[in-house]
């Protein structure tokens, strides 16, 4: 077992339990305003609402509870909040560590450095899994409370989705800290990286250029498709796989030959 | 085999990108403005205690982190352990083998001690930490972050010694320890040496190397000013030697051979003394009325002021790259 991943990891597990079920509740009380959006008519609120904000946010959607968690939780917390939480942490590892002046001593122990940063980023599985562990079965039963239904599979699917997704945000904001390497600047320069590739998609469907997004993440995971049209993107998922892997063959390379700061 | 052997090992520091581009080579710093060390070249043999000695600045920890692998070298080699320190797959096999103590040490602050030593062991190893914390005890219950700076000094102590390993580089290890630790250590470093490890000590206090070293290496400038043993280097180092008397002070010092830099302040005189104690002390009883005396290690800067001096200093760099003294 990769002994430093395992410890770091194991540090994470805390954090990632209280904010997953801080999202947990977060998701219950926007599941509880159904009922009520339910008796809108949907169909006139979108028609008053601009065409692109249509296309962007779905709305249309939001009439039947799988359209309005998509629209409501997940494509605001899954696929802008979190990845910035994710990045935000991947930021930190390497940098982080050189900022508290904890890096000399991982850099003498006898582990080669691409090993090093590839446990590093594996470290940031519990913020990636717990979260996705936690809050489908509370959104379930949430959603069978209202006496309403939905399809588990589906639920599944955008939590399943969504590991490697956020796993593509994460080792973006590793690439940045090693590129960096100053925990600070690191950490909001993958913030700004990250909101930049959220908006790099947006501007794709707004000015109708397809291939503007195409290296953005959230290109390639759309909550809405999957629990309102049941698709799911498998060739997206090789995609992120792509994404995830070119960003920490970006940051090896560099951490290899990089003087410590 | 030397345990450390450098040639020539020079660090500088190139005017370092902002936001440096992983495709674009990291200057090396050939022509650097800053240097970190320069044309550094000494030899460390096993079971040896070497002090390395510099005022803050000096380049003491740049030559460690060099040695280590944590920088590379603008220029010259390193061997640890017979490893190169510029081909990381063998020197990742010599730091299983080496202990390291940084001169400023950070740690995961949220986890205990004990699950520190634990993580750290399963990648070091730990057969002789139950007999380390004898000697130095942190609350290992305790987490990190509530350490104060000698329970953290103590804990990397363990840490640095734990697997046992062949060479020990310790930077700056007894700061922040108190003084009874402070000898509890330097007595243990000197068994460890009894029994075979190599013991790389960079301190800027020099009377702290003269109780635990064998040969003392100086640096100052990031150049290697002399490597020599420790008595040798304490015989010139001479004493800070400052008297007050309740009348006029004139006669102090005066006369007395092997007395430098002599300011008169007051009733309060002080000088450096090169001599022998026997006859200071001769000198001080013919004063009448002394009211306070102090004779101390002088500051290290002064060692080189006075012994070295600062055209000599630089000379010496130029005469004495291959420093190789067999002490």
């Amino acid at each position: 077992m990769p002994e430093i991943a395992r410890f770091e990891a194991r540090r994470r597990l805390k954090g990632s339990l209280y904010l997953a079920i801080g999202i947990a509740a977060f998701a219950l009380l926007f599941t509880s305003f159904f009922p009520s959006v339910e008796q809108i008519d949907v169909d006139e609120y979108t028609e008053s609402m601009p065409a692109l904000f249509q296309e962007l946010f779905n709305i249309s959607a939001m009439g039947t509870i799988e359209g309005f968690l998509a629209v409501e939780i997940y494509q605001f917390v899954w696929v802008l909040l979190l990845p910035l939480y994710v990045a935000y942490l991947g930021a930190g590892v390497v940098a982080g560590d050189a900022d508290a002046d904890r890096l000399d001593v991982l850099l003498t122990l006898p582990i080669s450095r691409s090993r090093l940063l590839a446990e590093k980023a594996a470290s940031l599985a519990p913020v990636v899994l717990v979260p996705n562990l936690v809050v489908p079965p509370v959104v379930y039963a949430g959603v069978l409370a209202l006496g309403e239904s939905i399809d588990p599979i589906a639920l599944l699917a955008v939590h399943a989705l969504a590991v490697p997704f956020l796993l593509a945000c994460g080792t973006v904001g590793v690439a940045v800290s090693v590129l960096v390497l100053d925990g600070d600047l690191a950490r909001r320069g993958a913030i700004a990286v990250v909101f930049a590739l959220y908006l790099l998609d947006s501007l794709s469907v707004v000015a109708d250029r397809d291939w503007i997004g195409a290296v953005s993440p959230m290109r390639y995971y759309d909550p809405t498709e999957i629990m309102v049209d049941g698709e799911y993107n498998l060739v997206g998922v090789g995609a992120l796989c792509l994404i995830a892997a070119v960003a920490l063959a970006v940051a090896v390379v560099r951490f290899q030959r990089v003087d410590a700061p | 085999m030397a345990a450390i052997r450098t040639e020539g090992l020079t660090k500088r520091y190139g005017s370092r990108r902002r936001f440096p581009l992983p495709w674009r080579e990291q200057p090396k710093g050939e022509d650097g403005p800053v240097v970190g060390i320069e044309d550094v070249s000494l030899t460390v043999e096993k079971g040896e205690i070497f002090g390395y000695l510099g005022p803050n600045g000096a380049g003491k920890t740049t030559t460690i982190r060099t040695l280590l692998g944590v920088i590379s070298p603008s220029a010259g080699d390193a061997e640890v352990l017979g490893a190169d320190v510029t081909d990381p797959a063998a020197l990742r096999g010599a730091k299983a083998r080496i202990g390291f103590l940084p001169s400023v040490m950070g740690f995961p602050e949220d986890v205990t001690g004990r699950r520190y030593l634990d993580h750290q062991a399963r990648i070091l190893g730990d057969e002789r930490r139950e007999e380390l914390l004898e000697l130095f005890d942190p609350p290992l219950d305790r987490e990190i972050g509530e350490y104060s700076t000698g329970n953290r000094r103590m804990l990397g102590i363990v840490r640095a010694f734990m697997h046992d390993p062949d060479l020990v580089i310790l930077d700056e290890p007894t700061a922040g320890l108190d003084p009874l630790k402070q000898s509890h250590f330097n007595a243990f470093v000197r068994e460890e040496a009894a029994s075979g490890t190599t013991v790389f000590f960079s301190s800027h206090v020099l009377g702290e190397v003269r109780q635990v070293c064998d040969r003392v290496g100086i640096l100052r400038g990031g150049r290697l000013a002399t490597v020599e043993p420790v008595d040798e280097l304490l015989d010139r180092g001479g004493k800070r030697v400052r008297v007050r008397t309740r009348g006029d002070p004139g006669a102090v010092g005066v006369g007395l051979e092997g007395v430098v830099e002599r300011t008169v302040h007051d009733r309060e005189v002080q000088f450096t003394y090169g001599g022998e104690y026997q006859r200071l002390l001769d000198h001080l009883a013919g004063i009448e009325a002394i009211e306070d005396l102090e004779i101390a290690e002088p500051p290290l800067e002064d060692v080189f002021l006075h012994f070295y001096g600062e055209e000599t200093e630089t000379e010496h760099a130029t005469t004495l790259p291959d420093t190789e003294v067999d002490a």
